[in-house]
């Protein structure tokens, strides 16, 4: 990171004319530092060359992603016979697996406004699909939380995810999505 | 000697197209932006009162697919104008700015919450009697602000510097609305500032200063996410520059208090002070600095106890968050790691000061402490696990005005790939 303005060495006199030349401080930059400036342009080239691959390869990542994403929503929306558009996909951030859960509402209303139902989806996309492996239901305005869930079917009745014993007095009927591709 | 002439007037007319075709661009690009962010219910636009009414019925929803596109082509034409910044009139880069940020200063909040947080600050401390530097805004969740703030943020206490808290604190009587306009206006005036010091820094430097100019007031960052989220960022760039140009006239006790207030504003500003120190080798700015900082720390318990002034506590807590966009989590992904550990914020903090030691020792052997200055923001916010679009925009003033012309160069690069990862909804939308 050589000096570009080329100005003459200034020679340091009194507090620091004691230390060896090469420790001594300069009013500007040794003339010489080639090899400096091409070995700090060099790693500079190298990390930024690094930095573009890992930019390049987690917009793919993040892509892929998006793609498990559409084929969730899609999904839930041939499952539940509704098109609606406010659904919320919750993924598995913590295990870092593909499994998703996709919540909607199971009437017209506000996101979370209404009872939803919620499929667990896994496996590799199908023609615009994933497999469904279970799931359960949520009562109205309330978040994906054990406690709040009710009605499992599928692998959520094996993996225990409703904590909740029934579903709330003068809910929807609650009937279990059929597994699988829909 | 006539086709010389021809030859140079028609390089003029060509220039001035190119040039009236880019702002056109970038023009459109902020409109476009601004006006549908306007229109609301955008995951984009965060919820807040109402303040650009008037623009609503004219625009449609933001939604990710125009944005980015929006963003992808200012990004282009802003690159076109670095190319041509030299031969532009200085009053067409001018008006062309002050247009810009006028366009965004109209509009609403953009990409981001972070300027109600700082208003919840303020009405804690000034309506509520709350300290900011103990409590979250959780603490006055009657508060009409407190719908507004981040849901990530609403139980964390401040991470910013008491000068900025200060400052702050009179807006906090204005309602929510006035101080949204006043924190938008502090916004503006710190960005016009950092233009202003620019400039003449470049022109002391024998830069070309509408170069300099231009790089950072038509700077897609600086422009939509950094004066369009009025973020407290450019008030820390401004007193840093304030700090750049003192000592360019000489002035170093006031020079190393403007550093000092930049890092009271946000810690972050302190980076330019060792490099200062290193290059000057007076005692004038270490005094002013320490002058400035006293004064501060004094009013600062005043206000808000011992809390007030341990910063480094705050820093210690914000330095563990992890965002998708920073580029630790990006290399984490490419080695097939889900994220960063904390091993890994050991590894990134021993770069740091590796990187921050090479560049100290180069400076006291010469080197432009400004441009060693800016490298180390510039590593700050590359190996930061928490890093957004605002970060960027600390080391770009210093590129912009640095005698080492790589630093520029790096900026706007970890910037573009910023803008890059801004991409994926643009090949694959969710909806």
């Amino acid at each position: 990171m050589a000096s570009v303005n080329g100005s003459p060495d200034t020679p340091l006199s009194g507090r620091f004319a004691r230390l060896p030349e090469w420790a001594r401080p300069r009013e500007s930059e040794r003339r010489g530092l080639g090899s400096l400036r091409l070995a700090e342009t060099t790693i500079l080239i190298l990390f930024g060359l690094l930095l573009a691959v890992a930019t390049v390869n987690d917009v793919a990542r993040q892509t892929r992603v998006n793609h498990r994403l559409i084929a969730d929503l899609h999904t839930w929306r041939v499952a539940s016979g509704h098109n609606y558009h406010n659904l919320t996909v919750y993924q598995d951030l913590q295990g870092h697996t593909t499994r998703d859960t996709v919540c909607g509402n199971v009437s017209p209303g506000a996101p979370k406004e209404r009872t939803q139902v919620c499929v667990t989806l896994v496996g590799a996309t199908v023609k615009g699909e994933r497999d469904i492996t279970g799931g359960f239901y949520l009562p109205p305005l309330s978040e994906n939380e054990p406690a709040r869930r009710y009605a499992c079917f599928g692998a959520a009745v094996a993996a225990g995810s409703c904590a909740s014993g029934g579903p709330p007095a003068g809910s929807p009927p609650a009937p279990p999505v059929r597994l699988g591709l829909p | 000697m006539a086709g010389g002439v021809g030859s140079t007037n028609g390089a003029r007319r060509l220039t001035a197209v190119a040039a009236g075709a880019l702002a056109l661009v970038l023009l459109a690009a902020t409109l476009e932006i601004v006006i549908d962010g306007a229109a609301g219910h955008s995951p984009l636009i965060p919820k807040a009162p109402q303040i650009a009414g008037w623009l609503s019925s004219i625009g449609e929803h933001l939604g990710f697919r125009v944005f980015l596109i929006a963003l992808v082509a200012y990004t282009g034409a802003y690159a076109g104008m670095l190319a041509l910044a030299r031969r532009l009139g200085s009053r067409f880069a001018i008006a062309l700015t002050v247009a810009l940020h006028a366009v965004v200063f109209v509009g609403p909040i953009l990409l981001s919450t972070d300027v109600f947080s700082y208003i919840a600050y303020a009405r804690m401390g000034v309506v509520h009697g709350v300290n900011p530097y103990l409590h979250g805004p959780q603490s006055i969740v009657g508060d009409p602000v407190y719908h507004y703030v981040g849901k990530d943020w609403k139980t964390v206490a401040t991470a910013y510097g008491p000068l900025y808290t200060l400052i702050s604190y009179p807006l906090g009587f204005l309602g929510v609305v006035g101080a949204l306009w006043g924190m938008k206006l502090m916004a503006l005036l710190a960005s016009a500032g950092t233009l202003v010091l620019t400039w003449r820094c470049a022109r002391t430097r024998e830069l070309d200063p509408k170069a300099a100019f231009v790089a950072v007031g038509l700077n897609p960052l600086y422009v939509i996410y950094g004066v369009g989220g009025a973020h407290n960022d450019l008030l820390m760039v401004f007193l840093m520059m304030a700090g750049v140009s003192l000592t360019f006239a000489r002035r170093d006790a006031y020079a190393g208090a403007a550093v000092m207030g930049a890092a009271l504003v946000k810690a972050t500003g302190i980076a330019l002070l060792p490099f200062m120190l290193l290059s000057r080798r007076k005692l004038a700015p270490l005094i002013g600095a320490a002058v400035a900082g006293l004064a501060c720390a004094l009013a600062a318990y005043l206000a808000f106890g011992i809390h007030g002034v341990d910063v480094v506590a705050a820093l210690n807590r914000d330095a563990a968050f992890v965002s998708t966009d920073s580029f630790p989590t990006e290399i984490a992904h490419l080695f097939g790691k889900p994220g960063v550990f904390p091993v890994d914020h050991t590894l990134l903090k021993a770069a740091l000061v590796a990187i921050v030691a090479h560049l100290m020792w180069r400076t006291w052997r010469g080197y432009d402490w400004v441009a060693a200055s800016g490298w180390t923001l510039l590593a700050i916010s590359v190996t930061s696990t928490w890093l957004l679009a605002w970060y960027t925009l600390w080391s770009l003033p210093l590129a912009a005005v640095s005698r080492d012309r790589r630093l520029l160069v790096a900026v706007l690069a970890v910037q573009a790939l910023f803008i890059a990862h801004q991409t994926a909804p643009l090949w694959a939308p969710v909806s």
